[in-house]
This record gives C-alpha cells, structure tokens and sequence, in this order.
C-alpha cells in the first residue's frame, strides 16, 4: 500500500509551520500556544472563535498541510478523507464541560462546550471549511510511533475511491497527573494522495506492519517528518 | 476479494440480555424508554432514556465494566489471533463524572488505551486493537473498517465491540442543544419533537466466508458493501439535501455491486430529531429513485445508543433478513410524507437478499453498511 505525501502542516512547541517553509523541526519539548484566527485564515470567521483548544490546533493543522499541499482553495468538495490519532482526545473539552455541568446542577451546562466533546467534530469543522467529503474519524490506540493513523490512511487509499487522506496526529497537553515527558502535544497532519503529484515530498509506503518513505524504512513520525523535510531541501 | 461473513454476535440493551430479547421486544412493538433514575433529571428538557436493566459499575469501575461483562458472557471463546475494533464515543465517561465530582485527580482509566487492553484481555485476544470515534456512526465505520480488512486479506476474522451509556454528561449536552425529546421519542413521525438517549454494548464477530466454514462457524449474513462520506455542511447538524448519506448509499451499493432496486429494507438512523429523519428520508428518495422499500428505525425503541447505535441495528439487520421481516417503527404515528408507505409502526415483511444500514452523527459523518441475507 503506497500514497505520495505532498502536505504537511502543524501545531506544536515549535510554533505553526507548513512543510515547504520550514526551518526547524516541529516536534520540540515546550509550550504549546494555541493560534489564533488571525494567525491561520485571513478574513474573519465567526465560527473559529467558538472552537475548543482541541478542535483549534487540529483544524489549524490541517489548513497548513492543505495550504502546503496548495489545495486549501476548492471550488468542488473533494474526495479527502480524514484521520486523526489521539491519546487524549477531547479530554480538557471533557474537563471544562463538566465544570459548567456541576454548576446550578446542569442548568447551566454548555451546549458549545458540549458540541466539542464529541472527538472527531473537529473533522466536520475542517470537512466543511475544505469541501472534505471522505470518511473521517479520530483513532484512539497505544501507539507510541505516530504512525498509526498514517497506515490506516494508506489502506483506505487502496481499499476506497478517496483521492486523498488527511493523516496525522492531535492532542493538548494533558491533565497534570498523566505527566509524561516523552509526550509532546500538539497537532502534525500530513496529505497523502493515491496519484503521483509533482510536488510530493516522496511516496510512502507500509509493508505489513513497517513503513518506508522513498523506500527507507521509518521508524517513527518525528523521523519522517525529518525524511520529508530533508527531501525539500535537497 | 474474499466474502465477508458475520459468524457470531452478542448485544446488551435495555430490551434485554441478549440478540434474542432483543429481536422479539422490537418485534412485539415494545420500548425499552423509561424515567431515569439514575441520575437528576429536574433540570433537563426530558427524563426518558433506554436504560439497560440493573447495570452497576463494580467497586472502583464503570458501567462499562458491566456492559462489558454481560456481551463478552454470550460470545463464547473468541479466536486468539482476531483483530479488535472497538467503537465507542465516550468510553468510561462516568469515571470522569466521579473524579469531577469528588474533586480527585482524574484517572487514568477514563482514557481509551485502557479500556481497549481490558477489552482485549476480556475476550483473550492479543491484539489490543483500536478505538474508532465518529461519532454516532462509529460502530457503523468499524464495521465497514472490519469488512475491508477482512475483504483484502489484511485479517480473516475481526471482533467489532461497540459500547456507550446513558451518563448524566451526554444527557445534559444534548438537553443543552435542546436536541432531547421532553416524551417518547418519535423516529419519522411528523410530530417529532427529539431523540431518547440509549445504552447498548454489541460484539460482531466478522470472518471470512472460507475461514468460518474451516471453523465451523455459523454464517447469519454477508457484509456485501459499505461506504462513508462526509457533509461537509455542518458540526451538529445535518446537510439538509442529504448529499453525504446520499454518497455513503452509493459507495455501499458500488462495493456490493447491486443497483439500489435490490435493497429490500433499510433500517435507517432515525433518531426522531426534525433535521435527521427529515434529512434521511430526503437522501433515501433520491437513492431510491421509484419507491423507497421498507424503513424501519429502532430508536423509539432502545433510544439512541451512541457510538453502540450502528452495531446494534447492524445486528437487528442480520436477523431482519433472516426472518424476512422488519420490526416496527416505535413512535411512528403519523409517518413524514417523504416516507409514506414505506414505514409502518408494525412489523413489515420484506422479500429479498439486501438491508441497507444507516447512521449518521456529529462532525457531519455518514457510514452505510449493505447486508446480504442466506450467506
């Protein structure tokens, strides 16, 4: 099963970036900031100041990637799906609705909140913005690679008619008890499509249960990402 | 590409212990939506939901300990070497209510990779498998996700388990978007007025057609298509000309390789929201261009079970074709008129090999699953 990467876009300790324009590495130990509106789209949009932090680091993700990929603009939906792996999905959008749950005894709890307690509406945000209409869905697995999104995402290339899938990974710093200091927040997605594009940083591919970018295996995200930045420069 | 068969399957619900009640409760028109006493509902639009009969969380546990429990129970030993798929929107919500409210550190059990391993060990499996969240459609997309491994070769039997539950979190949320029914639910009724919370736990055991008869399996019936799409419309609600499950209808029906006159019935989402049912029988006139076939939808029944609904009605498809007849619409008093003659608060019988499933959810996600019959 193969699939031509030709966007990346992230969130992460190490600012907002797109592929094409970066100049460091997007996996950093650090403090992840949460971007603003002005800070991705232009003109302003009265829907993205109702976002959760969750839903504001993955959609901002993926309109870098697609923005990398120089298939933000859309006249026609498309056939793009979406895959997001997430350790700790929603759970700080859990945590702030049920602080207003206990209060008044849910008389006032949110129903903003609330609507963001659902993990993938994230992928409905970036499905209607971009025209997105493949399957999309949040993946919830013990995975430390970050590469488990990116091997479903090549099966369903094979396996559907989509033209392309959204792949990656998003999540907020968690809940001071799950301290984890190999863990690093934040949101990468990369676009991978099923046909040969000019500006593919390189094909990648997955064997059984091992995955090769340009035919070297990789062994993890942070090392592809790496493989596929490197690719631009040379 | 290899035929796809389901070999076993189990189900919890508030109409029973098992597929059984469950299949003669919906055909004898009963409801399983009663008060809930399992939490205040004084400040909430509604106080119905389909509870499942005297579920407890076990000391330090959920009450997903106890869906668990009672689905793994009737499906006998499963084979080591099958995939997990899990489906499931909230998981162990109730732990997360417990910590909030007793002001302690959050456990780490509330997260999913934990309850995938305990699921896993539950049915001796050794792969821990993945939870696939899409909302109300999630179980729907992990079948589908199931079938296509299975279909190409990656696995030859996958286990599917699909739970959620009636918590005060979701009851409050959906009271919240005003979206709850303050009565008995009404699935495609003109008088509709919101849903009915559920709770249900499912196991599906899928497997290649070549496998399950190497293994003696029994064969209930084929996944023979599947297909998802997206709206693109909106968060919460649906695309009013119903273009995403109109796409998802035809990718599954592409994937069976038969013409939408071969569908003999559809069990279809119906939650009893306006914008849903209105938003589906739309969709299914425009699939099926000359006459819709039998509808049914199971809501008004066992309410809406989550992220469980999909596995649970794939389950009620499954028998539905093989007693050739599908349960009535509980509720449905005054069918839409885009869905005249085609729904019945009755049961209905049906003449053919295929049943079309259908949800839908939040973040605008369609998922179809076509079933064939006398696999």
């Amino acid at each position: 099963m193969e699939g031509w990467i030709t966007g990346i876009g992230w969130v992460t300790a190490a600012g907002f970036g797109l592929g094409r324009d970066a100049l460091q590495q997007p996996f950093q130990a650090g403090q992840l900031e949460i971007p603003k509106r002005k800070q991705i789209f232009e003109k302003p949009d009265m829907r993205f100041g109702r976002l959760d932090e969750f839903s504001r680091i993955g959609l901002a993700a993926i309109a870098f990637c697609l923005r990398d990929a120089e298939r933000e603009v859309w006249q026609q939906k498309r056939e793009i799906g979406i895959i997001a792996a997430s350790r700790y999905g929603c759970l700080q959008t859990d945590l702030a609705y049920m602080d207003t749950l206990m209060l008044e005894q849910g008389q006032l709890a949110s129903p903003n909140l609330f609507a963001y307690t659902v993990a993938n509406s994230f992928l409905g945000e970036a499905a209607l913005r971009f025209g997105l209409n493949g399957g999309s869905f949040v993946l919830n697995q013990g995975d430390r690679t970050g590469l488990a999104a990116l091997r479903i995402a090549l099966e369903d290339l094979a396996w559907s008619e989509q033209e392309g899938v959204l792949a990656g990974i998003s999540d907020l710093n968690p809940p001071p008890e799950f301290a984890d200091e190999d863990f690093h927040p934040g949101s990468l997605f990369l676009l991978m499509e099923k046909e040969q594009q000019e500006r593919a940083y390189g094909k990648l591919a997955s064997v059984a249960d091992e995955v090769f970018f340009n035919s070297v295996k990789v062994q993890n995200l942070e090392e592809l990402i790496a493989a596929c930045l490197a690719e631009k420069h040379s | 590409m290899k035929k796809v068969v389901i070999s076993r399957m189990a189900a919890v619900t508030s109409l029973g212990a098992d597929v059984d009640s469950l299949w003669s409760g919906l055909m004898a028109g009963r409801s399983g939506i009663v008060e809930v006493d399992r939490f205040d509902c004084q400040n909430y639009v509604s106080r119905y939901a389909a509870c499942i009969e005297k579920l407890q969380a076990p000391d330090n546990g959920s009450m997903m300990d106890d869906i668990l429990e009672r689905v793994a129970g009737q499906m006998g030993n499963i084979p080591a070497d099958c995939r997990l798929l899990v489906a499931s929107i909230k998981g162990e919500i109730d732990r997360l209510e417990s910590a909030s409210r007793g002001q302690i550190l959050v456990p780490e059990a509330v997260l999913f990779e934990p309850m995938l391993s305990k699921i896993a060990r539950r049915f001796d499996l050794n792969d821990n498998g993945c939870n696939i969240n899409a909302a109300c459609a999630s179980s729907t997309l992990a079948v589908m996700r199931a079938a296509a491994m299975i279909s190409v070769g990656t696995a030859d039997a996958v286990l599917v388990y699909a739970a959620d539950m009636v918590s005060e979190f979701v009851f409050s949320g959906f009271s919240a978007l005003q979206a709850l029914s303050g009565e008995m639910c009404q699935p495609f009724d003109q008088q509709r007025k919101g849903l009915n919370l559920g709770e249900a736990g499912v196991a599906l055991l899928l497997m290649s057609e070549e496998r399950a008869a190497a293994e003696g399996e029994k064969q209930l019936a084929r996944v023979a298509g599947w297909g998802a799409a997206n709206d693109a419309h909106h968060v919460t609600a649906p695309a009013k000309d119903g273009s995403g499950l109109i796409l998802a209808c035809q990718r599954a029906l592409g994937i069976a390789g038969i013409e939408a006159g071969e569908v003999a019935a559809i069990n279809a989402h119906g939650t009893g929201t306006i914008y849903n049912d209105a938003m589906e029988l739309t969709a299914f006139n425009h699939v099926f261009t000359s006459q819709i076939p039998p509808l049914h939808g199971v809501k008004g029944s066992l309410g809406h079970c989550l992220g469980a609904a999909g596995g649970v009605e794939i389950a009620i498809a499954s028998r539905a074709l093989c007693e050739q007849q599908i349960p009535g619409t509980v509720g449905c008093l005054q069918p839409e008129e885009a869905g005249r003659g085609c729904l019945s608060r009755t049961a209905q019988k049906i003449d053919g090999d295929y049943l079309l499933c259908s949800n839908s959810g939040f973040g605008g996600i369609n998922g179809v699953v076509i079933l064939q019959g006398g696999a």
